[in-house]
């Protein structure tokens, strides 16, 4: 069996799963430690259960604990930034493009160093020691014990951001690295910035992931225990301390994960209905559909691979205008149960027209019988056009698709969406993520420029699947349930015959579950 | 008008849309021509025929593998470092710049030249949207020498090129840029105000920037981008304009065949049973075909835009499984003519095919 725990920023949910089947499930408050919350969910889901603890095989937790902290500017540890690439990109100094006060929270300590390799393998520069020390001296001096290195084409030849690294330790023993070759794919820039987000969420890091050992280890729960990222694979929680960045969309792809596996829809629109806004994904091939686009993470440009999600301003707590022709973007937020009419709050929220319209019986109905009548029917039905148009624009072209509800604001959904051929609101969708990260598999990617050349392609593809599957067995995976999911081959122009970029990724389930089978 | 650091989105924006795949990400480009720009004030941006005759005048730009400028990033100094050498060869200050071609970073590059300089840019191109070699320019088309040209590289070296012809300089420029990282400046073709009014496609800085602002302001689904781009287009240089297909990217393979990116790429229809368009290419997207039906074919622009968003997609970072619309636009009546149609028809690119204007293809 498997417990399957989602952190928010508002609910931490829990799941147990016997294979694909919920054993148990509950929601509760998410707590300012974060350990509080974890405990409480576990307890009651082994409670509920009747259980022992012995029956859990492997715990995984998705959280948005990371991308919050990014996007709320906290938790952020001052962090100094080292680039090899003088005398290329002159001008350009790392964090260029952030915006301030990110920048600000994390701190604008960046060295811009000779070094880095072209695309060949010839050094910008060579590497200067003195150079590399002096910068070294004075962020000892700034007192700074985080730290990115990035270095021009590192994903290819990773050595000078090695040799900083290495310089960095001798000199400052307690320093915690990230090294942007961590983060494979080229492009200078966003896979540095990828390394300064994870480098700056290293201390938090450390604490969430340590809060949520302890609240597990309290609880004698001794099993392997895994961490939910961005493409909907594991990593364990060792690594997530290492690579705190890569969780940051997590909570969407688990949601829709999630919904893939309520439903056994493998094709379909997933609609999460919180208290603020619906994000809405698409389910390819049971896996969500990814972003084209460059993705920011809270204004920072990044190489992330994210699920092409749409937020739309309606959520439960949606403010509605006293016409009911304007709902949201505003909305009470977590304040729903204080603030809307049926908990006896003053604000007229989109819960409040779908208890009126006599959809849904909670809080106090009589505190919404005086709304004229049809107030709330122009309400209900604009709720229903939004999702439309949201969905509209997620939807693979003109053809219906089956649309899947999942979140606790799906009760705003009180008729039919022209957009859906069908709405399906699953069981146990209230804790969708939670389920998503139970089922989460676990994967390794690996990218270079090539010259088929010098290395045949046949040879070359090997050698970076060799390279992807060790990533994903580093990150737990069982070696024979790998395979290759993507195979990308991008011949670089004017660079002589034959000269690729080619990027390998493949996935697999998890070491445990077939332990699990075995067993 | 005057350019500003506030035009540059929109302006990168719509180059990225004619610049029919090639050109390269404009991110980079676009910091560094927006610091210059806040630094040394904004650009006149100066219609060809406001140019005095005996102006002196050069194109500027990048050249090499936009893949490479991922990691190779470009300095905010490289375009003045090449711009004052190449005053120094021709002992003669230039009067204004203007771009080789409207794409991507090689729209950006002369702006960022001319408010280091102070001078002027000219509003138009060489190409009207990106083409792979540097005879394809109208420059070169309408005789003006390549020649004497200086490229500068990321350590600032500088060298001098004095060719036969621009075939000739075609190949020496390419072999320096995979000498020099994959990625160089150029400075060529210098010529006078007169010689330039003859020579340019007018105007295209001015439209790429109102192209880019119609693509933000109408950001969404492709089907519904239809209507304002062809009433954009028609009353344009470029004329037709028209969506010929939507669907999935279910193949892309691309090999370098002459130091070119040469390749393919296949787009299924989103309605089962519909048969699926190809594309080829060579840098940029050259020949849209369903079947054995010609859809659009160089020197006519073919675009491909997110399904989504109708931003454009440039080849490189064209992948299997993205959902994709496929504009069709005319190109320049510059291009029609018999002596453009010599370098720049379906034939020069290796299809055997002669090229047939857009409009008169069945739609």
């Amino acid at each position: 069996m498997r417990i399957g725990i989602d952190v928010g920023g508002t609910h931490t949910d829990a799941v147990i799963m016997d294979g694909n089947q919920v054993i148990t499930s509950t929601k509760v408050l998410t707590s300012a430690d974060v350990m509080e919350g974890v405990a409480n969910a576990l307890d009651t889901i082994l409670s509920d259960s009747g259980l022992p603890v012995s029956a859990i095989e492997s715990v995984m937790i998705g959280t948005t604990q990371f991308t919050n902290a990014i996007i709320e500017r906290r938790q952020l540890a001052p962090t100094g930034v080292f680039r090899l690439n003088l005398p290329s990109g002159r001008g350009l100094p790392p964090m260029v493009d952030w915006p301030d006060d990110i920048a600000e929270a994390v701190g604008r300590h960046t060295y811009t160093l000779h070094g880095g390799k072209l695309y060949d393998g010839w050094p910008i520069a060579e590497l200067d020691p003195d150079e590399i020390d002096r910068a070294i001296l004075d962020a000892k001096a700034k007192g700074l014990k985080n730290f990115a290195i990035s270095s021009a084409f590192s994903p290819m030849d990773p050595s000078p951001e090695a040799y900083v690294e290495a310089r960095l330790r001798a000199a400052i023993p307690e320093a915690k690295i990230t090294c942007s070759h961590s983060f494979g794919r080229l492009g200078l820039m966003e896979r540095e910035n990828a390394a300064i987000l994870n480098a700056t969420l290293l201390h938090f890091a450390e604490t969430v992931v340590s809060a949520f050992l302890t609240a597990l280890r309290t609880r004698n729960l001794r099993c392997p225990v895994f961490i939910s990222q961005n493409d909907g694979t594991l990593m364990s929680a060792d690594f997530v301390s290492a690579f705190p960045a890569l969780t940051f969309a997590s909570g969407p792809t688990n949601s829709l994960r999630g919904a893939m596996l309520l439903t056994g829809l493998e094709e379909a629109i997933v609609v999460d209905i919180g208290g603020t806004t619906s994000d809405i994904g698409v389910l390819q091939g049971g896996f969500p559909r990814e972003s084209n686009a460059v993705i920011e993470v809270g204004g920072v440009r990044t190489n992330f691979r994210m699920p092409d999600i749409q937020a739309i301003g309606l959520g439960g707590g949606s403010l509605v205008s006293a016409d009911g022709e304007t709902i949201g973007p505003q909305s009470v937020g977590h304040r729903l149960t204080q603030d809307g009419l049926i908990f006896g709050g003053n604000t007229l929220t989109a819960t409040d027209i779908v208890v009126a319209s006599g959809h849904q019986k909670i809080g106090n109905a009589a505190a919404v019988a005086g709304l004229p009548e049809h107030v709330v029917e122009t309400a209900r039905k604009n709720m229903l056009t939004i999702l439309d148009r949201g969905i509209d624009m997620m939807k693979p072209g003109a053809v219906q698709m089956p649309v899947i509800l999942v979140g606790g604001g799906s009760v705003l959904v009180t008729g039919d969406l022209t957009a859906a051929k069908q709405v399906h609101r699953p069981e146990h969708a209230g804790v969708a993520n939670a389920i998503g990260a139970a089922i989460a598999q676990v994967g390794g990617e690996s990218e270079k420029i090539v010259s088929y050349q010098t290395l045949p392609r046949d040879a070359a593809i090997a050698e970076l699947t060799q390279e992807a599957r060790d990533r994903a067995l580093g990150a737990g995976a069982a070696a024979e349930s790998l395979r290759t999911v993507d195979i990308e081959e991008t011949e670089v122009p004017y660079m002589g015959q034959d000269t690729m970029r080619l990027r390998i990724k493949v996935i697999g389930d998890l070491a445990v579950t077939s332990a699990e089978t075995s067993a | 008008m005057k350019l500003g650091a506030e035009h540059l989105d929109d302006l990168a924006l719509g180059s990225v849309f004619l610049a029919t795949g090639g050109g390269g990400d404009p991110h980079v480009p676009k910091l560094l021509t927006s610091e210059v720009l806040k630094r040394c004030g904004s650009v006149d941006l100066l219609p060809p025929d406001q140019l005095p005759d005996d102006a002196f005048v050069a194109a500027i730009g990048n050249v090499g593998a936009p893949t490479v400028s991922l990691e190779l990033l470009p300095s905010d100094d490289e375009a003045l470092i090449a711009l004052e050498a190449f005053e120094k060869q021709m002992g003669r200050k230039l009067d204004a710049v203007v771009s080789f071609e409207i794409g991507g970073g090689n729209s950006l590059i002369p702006i960022m030249a001319a408010a280091s300089r102070g001078i002027p840019v000219v509003d138009g191109d060489g190409m009207g949207r990106a083409l792979p070699e540097a005879q394809m320019m109208t420059y070169a088309i309408c005789g003006i020498p390549s020649t004497p040209a200086l490229a500068c590289d990321y350590a600032s070296n500088v060298t001098l090129f004095t060719t036969k012809g621009t075939e000739v300089y075609e190949r020496h420029i390419r072999a320096l840029a995979m000498s020099s990282g994959g990625m160089i400046t150029t400075v060529e073709h210098g010529m006078t105000g007169a010689t330039l009014r003859d020579a340019i496609i007018p105007g295209t800085v001015s439209f790429a920037l109102q192209l880019g602002t119609l693509l933000r302001k109408n950001r969404g689904q492709a089907p519904t981008l239809v209507a304002p781009l062809k009433a954009l287009f028609q009353n344009s240089i470029y004329g037709e304009c028209r969506l010929i297909h939507t669907g999935k990217v279910v193949d892309k393979s691309t090999r370098i065949v002459g130091g070119f990116d040469v390749g393919r790429t296949v787009v299924e229809g989103f309605e089962p049973g519909d048969t699926p368009v190809e594309i080829d290419i060579k840098n940029e997207y050259l020949l849209a075909r369903r079947g054995d039906r010609v859809l659009a074919s160089v020197p006519d622009l073919i675009v491909i835009v997110d399904y989504e968003t109708s931003e454009p997609i440039n080849a490189e970072r064209l992948r299997y499984g993205q959902r994709i619309a496929i504009f069709a636009i005319g190109c320049p009546d510059f291009y029609r003519s018999p002596d453009a149609l010599k370098v720049v028809s379906p034939r020069n690119f290796g299809f055997d095919l002669d090229y047939v204007p857009l409009e008169t293809l069945p739609n």
